[in-house]
């Protein structure tokens, strides 16, 4: 029995042979439930190396400043069982970025008490290497002085004081780190906070493949099947030729078709046609999509352009006060028609029930379901039935929660002109109608940061596990 | 003609927590063409009706799409949101005439 770990095991045989690569995408959320019989068909296909993604920005600004997981313990411990069961039974090399939804050293180390507890559970033995993504403070502020971050949209220029106030800042770690935990010749990575594409770009870049290509197979397959015609979370198969690749769902029934991937192209994207990268950018102007039959496409064109100022995509958090909401819903004609104005009727009532502090003011926020609360214009038409939601964000539990509970008293027995339904302007689905829901965050870093250097940014280490 | 017609997609998505982007995706590369030079379907006249200072329209014509890029009015996830992801600012765009 061979004693050379995963990574040393396929370089060295991708040496002997040559050839594509096989990369598979487990999941592009993994802790949500990787779907099993498409991750086992891509077993099947003597891989070079199986990715995953465990989080992004997306889920809000919760998770990264409370140090807390979006996935539930349960679920997320299932699909790190699996992958890391699959991969080493194989001894194929395993890839993890964003550990923990945020990617701080806190997310990143929830998630290897996980994975260290389900080796011992089963018995696993293997070398883990980890990289993490927490971006010192004080080169933050240096980089903010000299001018070196930029705002991205509407993000206001970071300050001294909005650095120090983040509950967590870090930055998205590249293909450079992951290649440097390669190094370490492991048979596990996990990341912190990192660019889903650094999972499945870095063994290329290792092995000497042109990186156009290989990062756009990495920007499509991270998604696993969303890319195939409906979209889809099977596992996804990325075969890299060289200057081209294949894509293939290991779900038969998910097909990737030219217009599917090329339609992909699109999602979670501010321009289609260029993605940014601490190294550099990938211009996809000349892109072919091409069926080779009709659940498989080949995709070239990819063209990387490296940059010699590297940068890096950085993220914060911080707590904004704690938040307390009320749910209830309403049928009441006179009340839906009027809902605006006893909005304004009951808060000033709040106002003066529950005086706010003058130095750090509550804010309060009446949300009228059906009444244009969502989608960003309003309702040519009332509706039968609305549903209620008042948020609190205080300056601590007990003030959010005074808030929203004087809210739902006041707002259930509000009077006002033409009321019939004079016992109650509310249905509750619940009791206590009014919820404490932790402590409330904002991103306050959304930038990119110039540095010379990103090596010293995302430091590398490993360990024995079992 | 309005845009609910003519497209297949009309989707909303966050690019990152400031930006929010809508893409509409065409079966037909006619309708694409004729929405792509639609008077209300210049960056200005989607700014106004979303509300916010400047829109972008990237012509995506591989995928017969086209995207909109705007700066979102809360961060997301910030105090006052009311769609974190992003997922259901495509209904501004549903009616319009092309």
């Amino acid at each position: 029995m061979s004693t050379e770990t995963s990574f040393a095991r396929v370089i060295a045989k991708w040496k002997a042979e040559r050839g594509p690569l096989r990369i598979l995408s487990a999941s592009g959320q993994l802790g949500y439930g990787i779907i099993e019989k498409a991750f086992r068909a891509g077993l099947e296909r003597d891989l070079h190396l199986i990715g995953a993604d465990m989080g992004s920005v997306d889920p809000g600004p919760y998770y990264l400043g409370s140090g807390k997981l979006a996935t539930a313990r349960r679920s997320t411990k299932r699909d790190l069982r699996m992958v890391l069961v699959g991969a080493l039974t194989l001894k194929v090399p395993l890839v993890i970025g964003t550990a923990g939804t945020a990617g701080g050293d806190v997310h990143l180390d929830q998630t290897l008490e996980i994975i260290r507890e389900i080796a011992r559970e089963e018995g696993l033995t293997f070398r883990l290497a980890t990289i993490r993504s927490e971006m010192p403070r004080d080169l933050v502020k240096r980089q903010a002085k000299a001018g070196k971050i930029t705002s991205i949209g509407p993000m206001p220029a970071l300050t001294d004081a909005e650095i120090d106030g983040a509950a967590c800042i870090v930055g998205q770690a590249g293909t450079e780190a992951f290649v440097r935990a390669i190094d370490l010749m492991p048979d596990v990575i996990i990341a912190g906070r990192a660019c889903d594409t650094g999972i499945y770009t870095c063994l290329p870049e290792k092995l000497g493949f042109p990186m156009g290509p290989a990062l756009q197979m990495a920007k499509i397959i991270e998604c696993a099947s969303l890319a195939c015609e409906g979209g889809g979370r099977d596992a996804m198969l990325g075969t890299l030729e060289g200057d081209s690749f294949i894509l293939e769902s290991m779900n038969p029934q998910r097909r990737a078709t030219p217009m599917s991937v090329a339609a992909h192209g699109l999602y979670e994207q501010a321009d289609p046609l260029s993605v940014a990268e601490p190294e550099g950018v990938l211009y996809l102007q000349d892109s072919r999509f091409e069926a080779i039959d009709d659940r498989r496409c080949r995709v070239s064109g990819g063209r990387w352009v490296p940059t010699k100022q590297f940068s890096v995509k950085i993220e914060g958090a911080t707590r904004v006060g704690s938040r307390a909401i009320m749910v209830a819903g309403s049928a009441d004609p006179v009340f839906i028609e009027k809902a605006d104005v006893i909005a304004g009727l009951v808060e000033a009532q709040i106002r003066e029930l529950v005086p706010p502090k003058p130095e750090n003011p509550y804010t309060l926020y009446f949300r009228f379901y059906g009444l244009g609360v969502v989608g960003g214009q309003p309702v040519t038409q009332k509706p039968e039935e609305v549903g209620v939601i008042v948020e609190v964000i205080g300056e601590d539990e007990e003030e959010a929660r005074a808030v929203a509970a004087t809210a739902k008293q006041y707002l259930l027995h509000a009077p006002f002109p033409g009321r019939i339904s004079t016992a109650g302007n509310l249905g509750f689905p619940f009791t206590p109608p009014e919820l404490t829901a932790g402590d409330a965050y904002r991103f306050s870093v959304y930038h990119i940061m110039q540095v010379d250097e990103l090596a010293p940014l995302f430091p590398v280490a490993v360990e024995e596990v079992g | 003609m309005r845009l609910r017609d003519a497209a297949r997609v009309i989707r909303s998505k966050n690019a990152g927590p400031t930006q929010v982007t809508i893409d509409l995706m065409f079966d037909d590369p006619k309708l694409y063409a004729r929405a792509l030079a639609a008077s209300s379907m210049k960056p200005a006249v989607i700014a106004q009706r979303y509300g916010v200072a400047d829109a972008e329209v990237i012509p995506y014509p591989a995928a017969s799409a086209i995207k909109i890029v705007l700066p979102r009015r809360v961060i997301a996830g910030s105090p006052g949101d009311t769609d974190v992801y992003g997922a259901q600012q495509h209904r501004p765009m549903i009616d319009v005439e092309i």
